[in-house]
């Protein structure tokens, strides 16, 4: 029973909703999803890092998941969502549009990304996507928070502490 | 049986005892380094010190430690029985701090989560001839003291060689009721006794130590057990019935009652016969609690003479592999000072950070809106209020303080390495530390440690000349190193001095011309002697032609810097030739709670600390003036100071720069001045400085971010980082 239980906790996905698509997100990886709140601005940051919040006296960073995927950003309203993740002890706030639901995908129900061919849009996307999870008729795109959260990001961290390094010298 | 029990809190505890011991140690060592021999509590202390590491380690199965701990042991035991007059003490001195190093060595492999797998034979041989020598000077045997290998003779002797001619017994000492430290008394019995036991325990145990024994002594008799060669005649002839004792019983018994024969209920003490003494003692530590339970008397002579057992008396078992060893384990040994506590840092952070929550949580209710109705009266919620801040700033200051620190254990370990270096480099070199006791924040001297003994190495390495080269230049030949600690203006000035040459500003400027750092339009003679000093504190830059085991290689000076940048602190360098030079360290008292002053640029919010703001100056646009490449400056009393716009300068989204309404804030970091353009001021405020998240890049001018009244984030400027 216990074992069934575990297993059902794994498979489940809490989905979002940004653009016309569906994402999913692993439910371990979600610590807790708040309605929006205001945000500090940070200088000199990429711009889908909107800033910081304050969660509780902890001070997080927050991003904006639409503007990370290249989407036109749109005004905050109040369906929108703070989906609080935390990807190897780094707590960060994703804003998403509008929360749908926590959905169940079966490992065997889950497919391997469209080759990057498509479009330019796609493109994108499939860095961060890692399977497309089918629920019924529809499908969810399923994220890796890890992609999300560091990728690029980490490349410009590199390109800049050598950039750095060059004008030291 | 379990092998893995709870190792891992044992180790904790090993390792945090062992460090201390051994800090301790050095201290004693370095502070005696130049007086002819240790004093007498000083070889003492050394010595329990030893027992004790050995002991400790004999346990947890670190056999070099053990094993060079206890030759060390040996020295001292001889050193203090024996009282040698000709010890030649430098060598002692680093004998001794070998075996620091050694052991520390060891316990960071061991914290590492590795195997302490390092070799002590060299050091135990050394060791065994300098015990030779000092033995073989005095012209004394050495034998008795070898074998006297234990450190607290008088406790206990154990020899676990018993042959077949050895008898055992049992003895009961009654004294008279009205006898004085009849626990003194006990104790020159057991001292008779010693010399011609080979086995001997008794209970109550700690009768030296512990006063209170012997009120138990009279009440519960005194219990030896012995096993020796001589008759019970023998033993009649040296514990005699006479004015404090009113009562001598022995009993002869076999070796197997000797081995198994007391019991009692949950409170007796198992040692494993074969294991070493330290495991008694380290058990009877925990345990000897245990005994002054007040049930104890109850069980009465009859029933001891019954059973041949008393409550408290030892049960000796033969060797039962781990099994004395498991019940020795989970015994935590009491702490050096009762008065102190060890709590995880962990614990420290989280108690920091709730006091810190705390503090936003109090401004949240205090500040609230829904108080700032007209018309409400507040007075009782007023005086309430104002009790409550009383309490919560006594809290916070009660966390600072325990987070603070004495500087003395940073300071020491520089004494160290003063006689290192100084050593291996044939300079004589007095180190004088002042205000060593000053106190600073837990977090911050984990961060000066490094840069301080980069500082101090420099000194002694390039500082101070060969004794030769101070003669000639008509110095004492003793050069002098000099680390004082002080706290002014909210800051610590940690000081170097030496008065060795000084810097050479040539060769620093000549250096520098050649590695490109000079404008090649401009003259030596115009850079101050402060603009050369700083270019030694650039990466890659060493004055130094040879490079020696400890400095030379150009790193260092730079990650002095940035290791004091990164916490807010500075580098100050003065120097005269010929004369010595002075880096002073400049560090922040704390890292957590800061007086800011809160200012709000657009919609965003901003703090500054307080310390560095000179002035606010209200703002009108006709102050501003603007050079033909675009930068802006005001002129204040006849002074000019550059102006940075918060606003434009982190091109914040909503920020309208409006001249007229704005205030100036005059910020002053190492005597430079820059304005810096704000909307409006808010207030004064303590402030919990909070981490930007890593997860964001690092962002110039900014160190930290914390939580306002209203729950709303404002970031904290460094100053420093704005004026660069």
């Amino acid at each position: 029973m216990s074992e069934f239980e575990t297993q059902t906790q794994l498979d489940k996905y809490v989905t979002f909703k940004s653009g016309n698509e569906y994402f999913g997100l692993k439910i371990e990886y979600v610590n807790e999803i708040i309605v929006y709140q205001e945000i500090t601005e940070i200088p000199e940051s990429e711009d889908y890092i909107k800033g910081l919040i304050n969660l509780r006296g902890k001070i997080i960073p927050v991003i904006d998941v639409r503007i990370r995927f290249k989407q036109e950003p749109i005004e905050y309203n109040d369906r929108t969502c703070i989906i609080v993740i935390n990807v190897k002890d780094t707590v960060v706030g994703l804003i998403v549009e509008k929360i749908a639901e926590v959905v169940e995908i079966k490992q065997d129900d889950i497919l391997p990304p469209p080759s990057a061919t498509i479009g330019h849009e796609e493109k994108t996307q499939n860095k961060y996507v890692y399977g497309i999870g089918k629920v019924g008729e529809n499908v969810k795109l399923l994220l890796d928070p890890d992609r999300l959260l560091k990728d690029e990001e980490l490349n410009l961290l590199d390109q800049a502490t050598e950039e750095n390094e060059e004008e030291g010298e | 049986m379990s092998a893995e029990f709870n190792t891992q809190g044992m180790l904790d505890i090993y390792l945090f005892e062992n460090g201390q011991l051994l800090e301790r140690l050095q201290e004693i060592v370095l502070e005696q380094k130049d007086d002819d021999c240790f004093d007498d509590d000083s070889i003492n202390e050394i010595f329990r010190a030893m027992h004790t590491i050995k002991g400790s380690s004999g346990v947890m199965m670190f056999d070099e430690i053990t094993r060079i701990s206890h030759k060390l042991e040996d020295v001292f035991f001889y050193l203090r029985e024996s009282k040698p007059d000709n010890v030649p003490h430098l060598e002692l001195v680093e004998h001794v701090l070998q075996v620091v190093d050694f052991i520390s060595s060891e316990m960071i492999k061991i914290q590492e989560g590795g195997q302490p797998d390092g070799d002590a034979s060299d050091y135990v041989t050394a060791l065994d001839q300098f015990l030779d020598k000092i033995k073989n000077g005095k012209g004394e045997k050495g034998k008795e003291i070898k074998e006297n290998v234990h450190v607290e003779p008088e406790q206990f002797y154990i020899a676990p060689m018993a042959t077949s001619a050895s008898h055992f017994y049992k003895i009961y000492l009654t004294f008279h009721p009205d006898v004085q430290l009849a626990n003194v008394h006990a104790y020159k019995t057991v001292y008779a006794l010693k010399e011609m036991a080979e086995d001997l325990l008794h209970y109550p145990e700690d009768i030296i130590s512990d006063e209170s024994t012997a009120e138990e002594i009279l009440e519960n008799g005194f219990k030896i057990l012995l096993q020796a060669q001589c008759s019970e005649q023998d033993l009649r002839g040296v514990i005699q019935e006479g004015y404090e004792l009113k009562k001598v019983d022995i009993y002869e018994c076999t070796a197997k009652e000797f081995q198994q024969g007391f019991d009692s209920i949950g409170s007796e003490i198992r040692i494993d016969l074969e294991s070493s003494v330290e495991e008694i003692e380290s058990k009877t530590d925990g345990g000897g609690m245990m005994f002054i339970a007040p049930d104890v008397s109850v069980e009465a002579p009859k029933e001891a003479e019954k059973k041949a057992i008393a409550p408290g008396d030892f049960v000796i078992e033969s060797k039962e592999p781990g099994k004395g060893k498991k019940l020795v384990k989970d015994k935590p040994k009491k702490m050096e000072k009762a008065a102190l506590i060890s709590v995880d840092v962990h614990k420290m952070d989280m108690l920091m950070d709730l006091i810190g929550e705390l503090v936003i949580a109090e401004s949240v209710v205090l500040q609230n809106q829904d108080l700032k109705v007209p018309g409400l009266r507040l007075d009782n919620f007023n005086k309430a209020a104002g009790q409550m801040t009383k309490i919560s700033t006594d809290l916070q200051n009660v966390i600072m303080s325990m987070r603070m620190m004495p500087l003395t254990n940073t300071f020491q370990k520089m004494n160290r390495i003063v006689f290192d270096v100084s050593r291996k480099l044939g300079k004589e070199i007095e180190f004088e530390m002042v205000g060593e006791h000053t106190e600073v924040d837990k977090n911050i001297i984990e961060h000066i440690s490094d840069p301080m003994m980069h500082l101090v190495r420099n000194s002694v390495d390039h500082g101070i000349e060969m004794p030769d080269e101070r003669a000639a230049a008509g110095k004492t030949e003793k050069g002098k190193v000099t680390l004082s600690a002080k706290t002014e203006s909210g800051k610590v000035w940690i000081t170097v001095q030496d008065n060795g040459k000084g810097l050479n500003r040539q060769k620093i400027l000549a250096k520098a011309r050649k590695q490109g750092l000079l404008d090649p339009y401009k003259m030596d003679n115009d850079y101050t002697d402060k603009e050369v000093y700083q270019f030694i504190t650039l990466p890659g830059f060493s004055t130094n032609e040879k490079v020696t085991e400890y400095s030379g290689r150009g790193v260092g000076m730079d990650v002095v810097v940035s290791n004091l940048q990164s916490i807010g602190g500075s580098l100050e360098i003065e120097s005269t030739p010929g004369k010595g030079s002075q880096m002073i360290m400049k560090i922040p008292l704390t890292l957590a709670i800061i007086d800011g002053i809160v200012m709000e640029v657009g919609k965003s919010s901003f703090v500054i600390e307080t310390g560095v703001v000179k002035e606010f100056i209200g703002m009108r646009s006709d102050m501003m003036q603007s050079d033909p490449d675009g930068s802006e400056f005001v002129m204040i009393r006849g002074e000019c100071y550059p102006v940075l716009r918060i606003g434009e300068w982190y091109q914040l989204n909503d920020y309208k720069s409006d001249l007229d309404n704005g205030m100036l804030v005059l910020i002053e970091v190492e005597k430079k001045m820059i304005c810096l353009f704000v909307d409006r001021l808010v207030g004064k405020q303590e402030i919990v400085v909070k981490p930007i998240p890593d997860y964001i890049k690092k962002v110039k001018g900014l160190s930290g971010c914390t939580q306002l009244g209203d729950g709303s984030i404002a970031l904290i400027l460094d100053a420093a980082g704005l004026i660069e």
